[in-house]
C-alpha cells in the first residue's frame, strides 16, 4: 500500500503539512508524525460523515445513489473488518438548505461529533463553502460528486497547490466532461460548423459551457456559437428553450442540464421534435438514457463524468465493475449511475489512505498523515484506476459515446463499436495549471 | 416560429394561472399567505404520478383522468387539514406568522412526500406519449401541450361561472372585498374560507398533476412555480380572476418571448415588470387598493 514512498519522506511531508494546517488555523496541530507512531489503533468505531442531497431535485439522481453507495460500502467493509480493524460507523446527512447551512453542519461534525472524516458533497457551491473549513478545523473532508474545476484551481496559472491541506476531491472535474465530449466530435462529428447551448444557470452550467466553448474553439477554429440559454435549476418547462434551440441551426447543442432537468427537457424535446433537428452532447448524461428508457434518442452524445458506467469496463476485463453493477442491483434493484461510482472512490480512496498511513507510521493515523498518504495516491475503483494528484483533486480518463438501441437493454447504450475512452492526460490539465490555459496551450 | 414562442408561452401560462389563482383566493380571501401552496402543487404531481403508474395496465386515458381528479382530491384533503389545524389560528395575526406556520407547513410535507413515495424520481409520461402531436402551421406540436391548455381554459370558466353566478362565489368576493362588511352581513365565514382553501389547494394540485407527464415528480418541484406564482399575483393584484388571467399570460409570453429573443435578461425582466407594477400600481393590475 505505501508504494514508493519512504518512511522518512513520508514523515517529513506530513509535519510539513501538519505545520502548514496549524499555522493556517493560527492553532499548533498535534501530529509530529513520531507521536504518530506511538499511537495504538482506537478501540471504537471509526465515524464517518456521508453528506449528499436526501431531499431536493437533486435527491433522486444524485443524492440518494450516492448515498445507498455509502452505505453498500461501509456494510461490504464492515464485513471484511472495516478499516484496519475499527467498525465504519456511517451516518448520513442532507446536503440541503444551501451553502450556509453545510458551513454549520460541517463545524458540528467536526467540532461537536468528532468525525474522523467528511465524506460528501455534490453541490460544487456547498464544496466551495466548506472545503476551506478541513483546514481551519483540522479535519479531513473528501469531496465526492461536486465538478467545478475551480474548486482547487488558482486564479492564474500556474497557480499554488494544493489549496486545501485537509481537503480533497475524489474525482476529476467537470474540465473531463467537456474536453472529452469536444475530442469525440472532433473525432466523430468532424463537420460540425455551428454549436448552441443549455445549462443550468449557476457555477456548474456556466463553468461546463466555458470549458466546452475553449475546447471546441482550440479544436475547431472556425466554429460558430450560436445562441446559449441558461434556465433556473428545478425548471419545469423548457418548450420556449427548445424552441429556441430548434431554430438555433446548430449542429450540436451542448447541455450540464442534470437530475430532474435533463428528464423534463429531454421529454419535451423529444416531444417537440428537437432531435429531429439536432444532436444533443450530454456532459452527464450516463444516467438519462436509463432515466428516460426506450424513448431515448439514438446518436446523442454522452458522457459519463468519467469511465463509470455499468458495462464499462467490461465486466471480463475488469470484475470489479461487475461485482459493484450487481452488488448494487441486488441491493437497490438499479444499475448503479456515476454518482454511485463516486461514492465508492471517496470510501476507497480514504480506505487506502488510512491503511497506507498506517503502514509507514504505525496506529491509527492523523489527518495530516492520511491527507500526506492521500496525495498521489492510486486505487482501483469499479471504472478503473482512480489517481490524487498532487492538487489533491482526482485524476481520470473520460468515456464517450453515442447513445444506441441494443437487443437486451430496456433503453438505449452507449454504442459499444464507438465508445471511446480518453486517457486522463488528455482531458486533465497538470496541477497547477488552470484548466481553459491548458486547453489554449494546446498545439492542435 | 412565432406562433410556436405564443403556445409555449401559452403553455407555461396555463400552469401559471392555476396556480397562482389558487395562490389569489387563498390570499385574496382569507388574508393569508400561503407558501406552502408550492407543496400542494408537488403533492398533485405525485399522486398524478402514482396513479398514472398504478392504472398503467387500463390504460393512459383512465390513469390520466383518475390522475388527475387523485391530484385535486388530495390536494383539497391536505388543503382541509391544513385550514383547520394550523391556518386557522392565523387568521389576522401579523404576517410573519402566516409565513412561518406556513413554512413549516412546506418543510413538513415535502417529508410527508419523501415517507409516502421516497427520494426517487416518479416518471408518468403515458398521457404525453399517448397523445402524440399535431400539425400547426407547417411545424409539429405535442398536442398534450393543448389539452393542458383547454383544461385550463374549462378551469378558467368554470371558476368565473362559480364566482360571477353562485352565491356562494358572490359571498367569496364580498370576503375578499371586506372580511369584516361580509362578516356582520352575516356571510358563514367558516365554512367559506374552508371551501376557498379547498378550491385553492385543489387547483395547485390540478396544476402538478397536469405537469407530471412532462416532468418527472421530483423533491423539492413546487418551488418553481411558488415563485413564478407569487410574480403573477404582484402583477395580477389580489383575488382576481382577470388579474391572474392577464398576469398569466404576462408572465408566460414573456418568458417564452424572453428566451428567444434576450435570453440572459428572461428572469430580470420578469422581475423588473413585477418591480414596476409594484411601484406603480401596488395592489397589481386588477386588485383593489
Amino acid at each position: 500500500m505505501a508504494g514508493g514512498i519512504k518512511r522518512r519522506e513520508f514523515l517529513k511531508g506530513t509535519s510539513m503539512g501538519a505545520l502548514g494546517a496549524g499555522a493556517l488555523s493560527g492553532v499548533g496541530l498535534v501530529s509530529g508524525a513520531g507521536a504518530a507512531s506511538k499511537k495504538e489503533i482506537p478501540k471504537g468505531p471509526v465515524r464517518i460523515a456521508a453528506v449528499s442531497f436526501l431531499t431536493g431535485a437533486a435527491a433522486a439522481p444524485f443524492g440518494i445513489p450516492g448515498d445507498n453507495t455509502f452505505k453498500m460500502m461501509a456494510d461490504v467493509y464492515n464485513q471484511k473488518g472495516g478499516i484496519l480493524g475499527r467498525k465504519i460507523e456511517l451516518k448520513s446527512y442532507d446536503e440541503a438548505g444551501g451553502a450556509d447551512a453545510q458551513v454549520k453542519l460541517a463545524r458540528k461534525l467536526l467540532m461537536e461529533d468528532k468525525v474522523d472524516v467528511i465524506l460528501g458533497y455534490i453541490s460544487s457551491g456547498d464544496c466551495k463553502a466548506v472545503l476551506p473549513l478541513s483546514d481551519e478545523l483540522g479535519g479531513l473532508m473528501v469531496a465526492y460528486d461536486c465538478g467545478s474545476h475551480e474548486l482547487l484551481e488558482g486564479e492564474k496559472s500556474p497557480f499554488k497547490y494544493p489549496k486545501h491541506g485537509l481537503g480533497f476531491r475524489s474525482a476529476a472535474h467537470l474540465g473531463i466532461d467537456n474536453i472529452g465530449m469536444a475530442l469525440m466530435i472532433k473525432k466523430y462529428v468532424p463537420n460540425v460548423k455551428k454549436i448552441a447551448g443549455i445549462n443550468p444557470d449557476y457555477a456548474w452550467g456556466r463553468e461546463s459551457w466555458r470549458v466546452f466553448e475553449v475546447a471546441m474553439k482550440k479544436l475547431f477554429p472556425t466554429i460558430e456559437v450560436g445562441v446559449t440559454l441558461w434556465p433556473a435549476l428545478g425548471s419545469t418547462d423548457y418548450t420556449a428553450h427548445i424552441t429556441t434551440l430548434m431554430n438555433s441551426g446548430a449542429d450540436i447543442v451542448h447541455s450540464s442540464l442534470w437530475g430532474g432537468d435533463a428528464v423534463t427537457f429531454t421529454k419535451q424535446a423529444l416531444g417537440m421534435g428537437l432531435f429531429q433537428k439536432t444532436r444533443m452532447a450530454y456532459s452527464r448524461g450516463e444516467p438519462y438514457p436509463q432515466e428516460i428508457g426506450a424513448e431515448f434518442p439514438e446518436e446523442q452524445i454522452i458522457c459519463c463524468a468519467g469511465t463509470h458506467y455499468f458495462l464499462y469496463p467490461a465486466h471480463d476485463r475488469w470484475p470489479l465493475n461487475k461485482w459493484f453493477v450487481e452488488e448494487y442491483y441486488k441491493r437497490y434493484n438499479k444499475y448503479p449511475t456515476y454518482p454511485c461510482y463516486h461514492a465508492y472512490q471517496a470510501f476507497a480512496v480514504y480506505k487506502a489512505a488510512v491503511e497506507k498511513a498506517s503502514a509507514l507510521v504505525g496506529g491509527w493515523p492523523t489527518p495530516e498523515e492520511i491527507s500526506a498518504a492521500m496525495k498521489g495516491i492510486s486505487v482501483e475503483t469499479p471504472s478503473g484506476y482512480l489517481h490524487i494528484d498532487q492538487d489533491h483533486n482526482g485524476r481520470e480518463d473520460v468515456l464517450v459515446g453515442f447513445s444506441k438501441k441494443v437487443e437486451g437493454y430496456p433503453f438505449p447504450i452507449l454504442d459499444p463499436k464507438r465508445m471511446e475512452v480518453f486517457p486522463a492526460h488528455m482531458v486533465n490539465a497538470p496541477a497547477g495549471i488552470r484548466t481553459e490555459d491548458w486547453i489554449q496551450s494546446w498545439k492542435v | 416560429m412565432g406562433i410556436v414562442y405564443v403556445l409555449n408561452g401559452l403553455y407555461f401560462s396555463a400552469f401559471l394561472f392555476l396556480t397562482s389563482l389558487g395562490l389569489s383566493i387563498i390570499l385574496g380571501v382569507m388574508g393569508i399567505l400561503n407558501l406552502a401552496h408550492g407543496s400542494l402543487f408537488a403533492l398533485g404531481a405525485f399522486m398524478a404520478a402514482w396513479v398514472i403508474g398504478v392504472c398503467v395496465n387500463a390504460g393512459p386515458t383512465v390513469g390520466m383522468i383518475g390522475g388527475f381528479v387523485a391530484a385535486m382530491l388530495l390536494a383539497a384533503a391536505v388543503g382541509f387539514v391544513l385550514e383547520n389545524t394550523i391556518i386557522r389560528p392565523m387568521y389576522r395575526r401579523p404576517l410573519e406568522y402566516q409565513l412561518l406556520i406556513t413554512f413549516g407547513a412546506l418543510l413538513v410535507i415535502e417529508d410527508l412526500i419523501k415517507l409516502t413515495w421516497g427520494g426517487e424520481a416518479y416518471y408518468a409520461s403515458g398521457p404525453f406519449d399517448m397523445m402524440g402531436r399535431v400539425n400547426i402551421l407547417g411545424g409539429e406540436y405535442p398536442a398534450y401541450f393543448l389539452f393542458v391548455m383547454g383544461v385550463t381554459a374549462a378551469c378558467g370558466l368554470c371558476i368565473w361561472l362559480f364566482m360571477a353566478r353562485t352565491k356562494l362565489g358572490i359571498m367569496l368576493r364580498a370576503i375578499a372585498m371586506d372580511r369584516d362588511m361580509a362578516e356582520a352581513m352575516g356571510i358563514p365565514m367558516r365554512k367559506l374560507t374552508i371551501l376557498a382553501f379547498m378550491l385553492g389547494a385543489s387547483l395547485a394540485g390540478l396544476a402538478g398533476g397536469l405537469m407530471v407527464p412532462t416532468s418527472p415528480a421530483l423533491l423539492g418541484i413546487g418551488m418553481e412555480p411558488l415563485i413564478m406564482a407569487f410574480i403573477v399575483v404582484v402583477i395580477g393584484g389580489l383575488g382576481s380572476l382577470k388579474g391572474a388571467v392577464l398576469g398569466s399570460l404576462i408572465v408566460g409570453q414573456t418568458r417564452s418571448f424572453g428566451v428567444g429573443f434576450f435570453p440572459e435578461l428572461e428572469m430580470p425582466v420578469l422581475f423588473l415588470i413585477a418591480v414596476l407594477i409594484l411601484v406603480a400600481r401596488p395592489q397589481g393590475l386588477f386588485g383593489r387598493a
